[in-house]
């Protein structure tokens, strides 16, 4: 509108600078340490890493477990999310509410909740003790399992939320009309309701696989060193090893995840949608 | 269908809400070791958890952290909002990419670049090093906030000022400013929040004597086993769920993010 273009870039230099120095330029030179071996550049450092088998698990850890909980959140969120928009514009309101509030609270505190519930003599086993499932309280913190409930439980809102407001977008006679003409219920969801909603779907796919592939609370604390994801791996490295290579591998790997994700789905959805 | 999508919906809101009950009813057991049910009621281990100095200490400073670096990001991300949103500037939407980029690297990375090749080599304290790595991580929320305000304010109103003979300046504290007031808010409560709760950006900048509050909570997760870790979680979940209900009552903060 104003075409004094330079206030405007005046107006930006600061957060510009600021995010270049602060944030662009260390996270680029800790990148480029994954590239630098012993005579100049190279992938040496990738062969490296994958060469070793305990890397390798964890790498296919973390990709399982992102698949996984993305899936689950798609499925669960889908039925949620339809529940929520057949519902009365004041009931909405409140579910949304209810949905978007555990969003608010400190991971810290929601992943600590699952020791009280999963711990050896927490909630989960009395439960299962009680009703003679076992005789011994089973081990169920500590395992993937584990870590898979905690990342459900933090990205289900993400996914919810964004196939609520795709579901809103859905032209309101599409579905009766579907019925009318005599489609079950399983068709009207696979040829009726995703392609229309595929949009939502992949935002909030990408937001769950993102998230769950470089959460760092949940794994640390419900995996513990047994069930290490790439993050979780990072930090020990760094940590334990001083060992910065391999940090600026995975960080490299973690990234390149990020975006493979974010292309795949945003193509896969493209694809449907011709 | 109708029947197993309200139970389903219901199962979700259990799983999603439940564990945080299980924490503050924990954290209420009368008892010496964490358990649920809790063995019978009372505040003594929300009152342990106030006496306790080293909570004290890093609840401050993720207070005064969390106060700084939104302010800081604001300082930052509302001039280059409306600069962005206002003027015709070259290059608008790579300069809108680099501002937002930060959301899309791993916290803890963030954390381990700014240590190593900033922290480390320029000499700066833990604490100034804290400032910029929440400051990063608040600054795309900020811009992106402040943006979507600035676009619900129709432009007429400032070209009219400015017509009227007001300086750009004064247009844009007399004009704008009172206009995007809530956005600029919901920004400051969104990123007091994200800071207040953040860990994996703050994790490789700790250390003894100075740490946030949530990574003295994970750290004392792996020895303390009474209720008082129950009792702060349910203290700090409480706290930002207090926070972001009355801003949703006094902003509709829903409208910005």
């Amino acid at each position: 509108m104003f075409d004094n273009r330079r206030i405007g870039m005046a107006l930006a230099v600061p957060a510009v600078l600021f995010i270049a120095l602060a944030f662009l330029v260390p996270v680029a030179v800790l990148l480029s340490g994954s590239v630098a071996t012993a005579d100049g550049w190279g992938l040496g450092r990738f062969t490296e890493f994958f060469a070793d088998s305990l890397y390798r698990e964890v790498v296919w850890r973390t990709i399982r477990l992102g698949a996984l909980v993305t899936l689950t959140c798609a499925a669960l969120g889908y039925v949620a999310a339809l529940a929520i928009v057949q519902a009365g514009p004041t009931w909405k309101g409140r579910f949304v509410g209810l949905i978007v509030l555990p969003l608010m609270i400190s991971p810290v505190a929601r992943t600590y909740a699952w020791i009280v519930i999963l711990g050896r003599t927490g909630m989960a086993n009395q439960l299962i003790t009680g009703l003679g499932l076992s005789a011994e309280p089973l081990r169920l913190l500590f395992t993937e399992t584990a870590v898979f409930i905690g990342l459900v439980q933090l990205f289900l809102p993400l996914m919810v939320l964004s196939l609520v407001s795709a579901l809103e977008n859905l032209p309101a006679d599409v579905v009766p009309a579907a019925r009318v003409l005599g489609a079950g219920w399983m068709p009207v969801f696979f040829r009726v309701i995703l392609p229309l909603t595929r949009e939502g779907l992949v935002t909030g796919g990408t937001l769950v696989f993102t998230g769950a592939i470089t959460a760092y609370i949940t794994p640390a604390v419900l995996g513990g060193s047994k069930v290490l994801m790439l993050e979780t791996l990072l930090y020990q490295r760094v940590s334990v090893s001083n060992d910065f290579v391999s940090a600026s591998v995975i960080a490299v790997i973690l990234i390149a995840m990020g975006v493979a994700a974010h292309t795949l789905l945003k193509r896969a959805a493209k694809a449907r949608a011709r | 269908m109708r029947v197993t999508g309200w139970a389903v919906l219901l199962a979700v809101i259990v799983f999603l809400l439940g564990p945080f009950l299980v924490i503050a009813a924990a954290g209420l057991s009368a008892g010496d070791t964490l358990a649920f049910p809790p063995q019978g009621l009372s505040l003594k281990w929300v009152y342990a958890v106030f006496a306790m100095e080293n909570f004290r200490a890093s609840f401050v400073l993720s207070l005064e952290l969390a106060v700084g670096s939104t302010l800081l990001a604001l300082l930052l991300g509302v001039p280059a909002a409306y600069g962005l949103s206002r003027y015709q500037v070259p290059g608008r939407e790579i300069i809108r990419t680099i501002v937002l980029t930060p959301v899309i690297v791993p916290g803890i990375i963030v954390g381990l670049a700014l240590l190593r090749h900033a922290v480390i080599p320029l000499g700066l304290s833990v604490a100034t090093a804290l400032v910029l790595a929440h400051t990063v991580l608040i600054v795309p929320y900020a811009v992106r906030v402040v943006t979507a305000s600035l676009e619900n304010l129709r432009t007429d109103v400032e070209e009219a000022a400015v017509m009227l003979g007001a300086t750009r300046l004064g247009t844009f504290f007399r004009i704008v400013l009172p206009n995007i007031r809530n956005g600029i808010l919901a920004a400051f409560i969104l990123g007091f929040v994200t800071s207040f709760n953040q860990v994996p950006v703050s994790l490789f900048l700790t250390g003894p004597g100075i740490t946030t509050l949530p990574i003295d909570m994970l750290s004392a997760m792996e020895f303390v086993y009474d209720p008082s870790i129950a009792a702060l979680s349910a203290l700090m979940a409480l706290m930002s769920m207090a926070i972001v209900l009355l801003a949703e009552r006094l902003l509709g903060l829903s409208r910005y993010v």
